[in-house]
């Protein structure tokens, strides 16, 4: 996309010296090569430590107690994953997650939307003073929470429940969402809405049947990038849930250490890997819209 | 403004977001806030004792200065491998003709990773019995006489905790940062190039500058995140050994829920917010006035 365009624009004066340009950009200079180079060692530094831990998943504990780290298993396993299984309820960890993301998902989105939609769309007087109280819960790190948030849900028997969890993480994810949709509610053209108001339709039917179907690739994005944080949130759910049924995959995870103070690291190798399997691969498989959504988010502001 | 919206639309969207809002962020701060001017264990009565905390912590708290310092490192190191890092990935990143998407996937894996598996993993990389990662790769390079059990050292604990977040996120600056090389305009390249720039020139006086808005906000969203990091140094060596890698966040978390001192907590907690504050404020002064002059 870059190097290959050809100079459209180049005025007639410039013409001469242009072809040199192009001559010495096809030639694989030495920074090219150099860059090259950089780019595998930092993608191996990236990625080699995750191929790692799923290797160890498959090696046997003999192997990985006595072996040279780097290298392949001298057998693969299945055990450790068998054990995995046994040791932790990694299934009910799983759906936990699962529960907790969507909950806190379907809040972030119908509430951004609502949110970007009073402010951005309906205007009201102070409407920028709102915003900018949202905008504190960017900045505003989520440890300053944790102990009002305890002693509240202790008062309203919160504690311990899917509730506790979704309701912070939602609170603290809804500034951006927010942020996202009415950057995007700013590129809906005024006279949409003119023209639907003038065929009798109200501030709720034009939510409902424009702002809503439009914005369905920003509720893509919003659900994705907070996904990632919410399905890996450890330090609410550590705080907040007590109960093994109520665990999410972090918390799970943790019960492999410290049981018998001794940890069986194949084993929690294998659960880390069927832990992190269901994002993975959703990230894999849609990772385009995911990158598009990461990006979007700091380069809009 | 919509023409025919009422008073009863705007609350009906507003309030249900606003409300939820206002229970997990501004009214937790409040009560944090006051929380501060008190002594409690969350058992007996509350005692107000006015400035007293603020005092004990500014005053007479070594351990609170050794995790206010450790926190500024921990930081230092995280900007470091995420905003340095990031920047050098996305500046090659753009030279590169193809394998460009695979690249940004590959380097953006580690970001969807637990925090609870990374430090699973780091603590395996770390280790020296059996050899990790880390130790093997010293060995080979002939640097044998640097292998040690990196979290028990007191001398190396602290940059082992924060390699391990810098590492998770720079995949993701490095998006953004690429996302905004990309959009530098071409025409504007191409005239100081055929003006006889180098690269180096090339990159700080058209490229950077370019980017610059879009710099601020990925070095703040780095700075707030890793003034507020905990899970990883939490889980990997609570602190430990000693405090030698104890964060204000890990202190905080420790007093309330450890010593169950609430009051304390909330002081620590405030003082985390002042401080994230005033890292922005900074920021915001410094990066600007430079693009002013």
């Amino acid at each position: 996309m870059i190097a290959q365009t050809a100079p459209v624009h180049t005025p007639p004066t410039t013409t001469p010296p242009a072809p040199a340009v192009q001559k010495r950009r096809r030639k694989p200079s030495l920074y090219r090569t150099l860059s090259r180079v950089l780019i595998m060692l930092i993608v191996i530094v990236q990625v080699y430590p995750l191929a790692w831990l799923f290797l160890t998943s498959l090696r046997t504990e003999q192997d990985f107690a006595t072996g040279d780290p780097f290298a392949l298993p001298s057998s693969l396993t299945w055990e450790n994953y068998a054990r995995a299984f046994e040791t932790g309820d990694l299934g009910r960890n799983i759906l936990n997650s699962f529960i907790v993301t969507m909950g806190a998902n379907i809040l972030i989105v119908l509430f951004g939307m609502m949110a970007a939609y009073a402010i951005q769309v309906l205007g009201f007087r102070f409407s920028k003073f709102v915003r900018g109280l949202f905008l504190v819960g960017i900045i505003v790190p989520v440890q300053i929470a944790l102990v009002p948030l305890f002693i509240d849900y202790s008062t309203v028997n919160l504690l311990d429940t899917y509730q506790s969890m979704i309701i912070p993480l939602a609170g603290f994810a809804l500034p951006m969402s927010i942020y996202l949709f009415s950057s995007f509610f700013e590129y809906i053209p005024r006279e949409t809405y003119e023209a639907a108001s003038l065929d009798g339709a109200g501030p709720y039917r034009i939510f409902g049947l424009i702002t809503l179907p439009l914005s369905l690739n920003t509720v893509v994005t919003v659900v994705l990038v907070n996904s990632i944080f919410i399905w890996n949130d450890f330090i609410f759910a550590n705080t907040f849930v007590l109960s093994e049924e109520l665990k999410t995959i972090p918390l799970g995870l943790q019960n492999y250490i410290g049981a018998m103070g001794k940890v069986d690291w194949t084993a929690t190798f294998a659960a880390v890997c069927v832990t992190i399997t269901p994002l993975l691969l959703v990230f894999l498989v849609l990772n385009k819209a995911m990158i598009q959504g990461l990006e979007s988010g700091a380069n809009k502001g | 403004m919509l023409p025919n919206r009422s008073r009863t639309s705007v609350l009906v969207f507003l309030l249900p977001p606003l409300l939820l809002y206002c229970a997990a962020v501004l009214f937790p701060i409040l009560q944090s806030l006051f929380l501060s001017f008190f002594s409690w264990n969350g058992i007996s009565d509350m005692e107000f004792v006015g400035l007293s905390n603020y005092v004990r912590m500014l005053t007479a708290d070594d351990i609170f200065w050794r995790s206010f310092f450790n926190a500024l490192i921990y930081l230092a190191i995280c900007l470091v491998l995420q905003l340095g890092g990031a920047l050098v990935v996305a500046s090659l990143l753009t030279s590169l003709r193809r394998g460009r998407e695979l690249i940004k996937t590959l380097y953006l894996l580690p970001a969807v990773i637990s925090t609870v598996a990374i430090a699973f993993l780091f603590v395996r990389i770390y280790s020296i019995d059996p050899v990790g990662l880390l130790n093997q790769l010293l060995h080979w390079v002939g640097l044998g006489a640097f292998e040690r059990a990196w979290l028990s050292d007191v001398n190396t604990v602290l940059a082992a905790v924060s390699a391990p977040e810098g590492w998770r996120f720079t995949g993701l600056y490095m998006l953004i940062i690429y996302a905004a090389l990309i959009a530098v305009p071409k025409e504007l390249e191409e005239a100081a190039v055929l003006d006889g720039a180098n690269k180096w020139t090339l990159f700080t006086k058209i490229r950077f500058p370019y980017i610059r808005p879009v710099w601020i906000t990925t070095t703040i969203m780095a700075t707030t995140y890793g003034l507020r990091g905990f899970d990883i140094p939490y889980l990997m060596t609570n602190g430990g050994p000693g405090q030698s890698s104890e964060l204000l966040t890990t202190y905080m978390y420790k007093t309330a829920f450890t010593s169950t001192d609430f009051g304390y907590a909330s002081t620590i907690s405030v003082f985390i917010v002042i401080e994230c504050l005033v890292a922005v404020g900074l920021i915001l002064f410094m990066l600007k006035r430079k693009a002013d002059s």
